[in-house]
């Protein structure tokens, strides 16, 4: 059962929302490419356009949003993008495992886990229902859950972090190969946290697949990925080998970021805050940087011009100030 | 000053039909906190934190010991008489959008409280205007355009400094921070944590910061007191630095061990604590609390609930028959 981990290759994606303003762009020209078997994690703040990002992979933008340009290649199963009706609905699920964010509230509060399995096995067309079952039982008990125990209780019964454990066999019974979890421990406490990054990272390995992580939180990324996206303002800002990007980051957005953690040991004072905030969909420079607002290294090309990524040996940056020095 | 002695608090279940069990929301907790002082309360969620500090706020009674705000006990006093002392103590809850009338003016939100003080301290209209604009400068934002727009229009990072303002408005003593940054954008956090520690040192106000972040405790004060709450009982507690460098608790140890560590800048600690189970309440309440989850529990602790006392050699309080220092956090690769 263990087919090779697909490869997913976002290219120029651009998704806009329509509002009163006209059309706004809340990700634009987002390339990335999650390699076969890797984790990747994208950080952003609210606004940032992560949430969005990951719903393309599902070609789930909702209306009044729509992916305008690009394309998101996913190997075995082509362009999502160009994916419509039932081809997409059984994308969804067989190819695409989706944890959402929130999975307390994603459940069904009146029927059983149970049931709800049944449904998504039925709406996916599997006969061997009984097989899905068990397939279920397994993962749940993998996930140091009992299995039996769970199919039959409501959601109310569970606890936050066994919710997220139902959501995270849900995303994958269907022997999805590329899942994407949307800030997974939000709302958890750090215990519970711990627990359900570890069962990320051994999932993620034992059954072979292609993972996105969705999250503001550069820990949760630093624990579980392999590669480190940040992204700001709609742009993809900054991408790299996590311990890379956090030893030693480029954009001068990314360096804020990791300065402004408050640390358990060393000087208090050496956690800054980043000044200014992050820009909303209607405040979002429409030329130019979009970080140019809170940037120490602004210059005046940055008012006009919008950064290219430019990829420099395993990084991408987009940053004029980082091009030009390196340039130099 | 607060003080806290014996505080314990049950919820009673009501309808005992699907075998619900009161809850021990605290067992029997104290605590002090001085004047102009940082203390923080850590603990996984249902462990009782949020429920003592609104205790110390007045807004939650308690069943059994005694809470006094500089030396007057509180249990003794009608609601009417505790009202002026509580108003020493401000909350800061964890949402600002929910935290803000939708309907008022940020104007409208400060002249309430303003107003009220006003009377009770004689003075002018006047002052109520210029009261509002100070205490809107002392939490970092611009009076001119803050004070006609209604809570949608801010950020939630500014929303959050307009209900500190509005906390600062009755001239408390202490504020009550209650996950007070977990809402807002992580590049805003420090901002506020910051503007927390600024009121400290500027007014002398004594901040309680709850928080399940150890590290943003930390930042509030390294000089203050770290308790750290399980099932309703403090189970270490002592300075900041202490605590965290040098924990002997192993519910404290598996707290910071669970901490995220930043490879590539940090090293993971030695001797990382994990509980055998997750947190199950409906578990037997003898001997030690953490028992059934700690790696390390012995016979004695199946039975016995040790208390919190200073035992061992170290310096902090701590409940457990078998503290033992362990290398758990993560240390910056600078350091090693």
């Amino acid at each position: 059962m263990s087919k090779q981990a697909p490869g997913v290759r976002i290219d120029g994606l651009t998704v806009v929302y329509k509002t009163t303003a006209g059309e706004l762009p809340a990700v634009r020209d987002v390339s990335l490419t999650l390699e076969p078997g890797s984790i990747t994690g994208i950080v952003g703040e609210s606004g940032s356009g992560k949430s969005t990002l990951a719903l393309s992979l599902l070609n789930a933008v909702q209306p009044p949003g729509r992916i305008s340009a690009g394309s998101v290649e996913i190997d075995g199963l082509g362009d999502v993008v160009g994916l419509r009706g039932e081809q997409l609905r059984k994308a969804r699920g067989k190819h695409i495992g989706y944890v959402f964010q929130a999975a307390q509230n994603s459940l069904n509060p009146l029927k059983t886990v149970g049931k709800q399995l049944l449904d998504l096995g039925r709406s996916h067309g599997v006969e061997d229902l009984r097989g899905l079952v068990r397939e279920a039982r397994e993962l749940l008990g993998r996930m140091g859950l009992d299995g039996a125990r769970v199919l039959d209780s409501h959601q109310h019964e569970l606890s936050g972090g066994m919710r997220q454990r139902v959501g995270i066999m849900l995303a994958l019974v269907l022997n999805a190969h590329v899942v994407v979890l949307d800030e997974p421990t939000t709302a958890l406490d750090m215990i519970t946290q711990a627990n359900i990054l570890k069962i990320v990272r051994e999932v993620h390995a034992e059954r072979g697949l292609t993972t996105l992580v969705i999250t503001h939180d550069i820990g949760v990324v630093a624990e579980v990925a392999d590669r480190l996206a940040v992204m700001y303002g709609g742009r993809l800002v900054e991408q790299g080998p996590t311990r890379e990007v956090l030893g030693s980051p480029r954009h001068p957005y990314t360096k804020g970021l990791i300065r402004a953690i408050p640390r358990l040991v060393g000087d208090i004072d050496e956690a800054q805050a980043l000044p200014g905030r992050p820009p909303t969909l209607a405040t979002v420079p429409k030329q130019g940087c979009v970080f140019r607002e809170r940037c120490a290294l602004r210059m005046d090309v940055c008012d006009d011009v919008d950064p290219e990524a430019v990829l420099q040996g395993t990084r991408t940056v987009a940053c004029h100030a980082v091009t030009v020095k390196e340039h130099a | 000053m607060i003080t806290g002695t014996g505080v314990v608090k049950t919820f009673k279940q009501r309808g005992k039909v699907l075998g619900a069990r009161d809850v021990q929301a605290l067992r029997g907790v104290d605590f002090a906190i001085p004047k102009g002082g940082a203390a923080s309360f850590i603990g996984e969620s249902g462990c009782g934190k949020t429920t003592l500090g609104r205790i110390i706020a007045g807004l939650e009674t308690y069943d059994e010991g005694e809470v006094a705000i500089d030396g007057v006990a509180m249990s003794g006093l009608k609601p009417k008489e505790r009202q002026p002392h509580f108003r020493k103590i401000q909350m800061i809850h964890q949402d600002p959008y929910s935290a803000l009338n939708p309907t008022r003016t940020i104007h409208q939100t400060l002249h309430a409280p303003l107003s009220l003080r006003a009377r009770q301290t004689g003075r002018s209209r006047s002052w109520i205007e210029e009261r509002a604009a100070e205490v809107l400068s002392l939490v970092g934002l611009d009076p001119g355009s803050v004070l006609a727009r209604y809570p949608h229009q801010l950020s939630g990072g500014m929303r959050q400094r307009v209900v500190i303002a509005r906390a600062l408005t009755v001239d408390p003593e202490m504020l009550v921070a209650d996950e007070a940054v977990s809402m807002i954008d992580v590049s805003l956090r420090l901002g506020i944590l910051a503007l927390l520690k600024d009121l400290r040192e500027r007014l002398g106000v004594s901040v309680l910061f709850i928080t399940h972040d150890v590290a943003t405790a930390r930042y509030i004060g390294d000089d203050g007191e770290l308790y750290v709450i399980y099932r309703g009982q403090v189970v270490e507690r002592g300075s900041v630095d202490t605590v965290i460098a040098d924990p002997v608790h192993p519910y404290t140890q598996s707290l910071l061990s669970a901490i995220p560590v930043l490879h590539g800048l940090e090293q993971p600690g030695e001797q990382p604590v994990v509980p055998l189970e997750s947190l199950d309440e409906s578990r037997s309440d003898e001997g030690c609390l953490f028992a059934r989850r700690c790696p390390f529990r012995a016979d004695r602790c199946e039975s016995e609930r040790p208390l919190l006392q200073i035992t061992g050699g170290v310096p902090q309080e701590h409940a457990c028959f078998h503290p033992e220092r362990r290398s758990v956090i993560a240390r910056p690769l600078s350091e090693v």
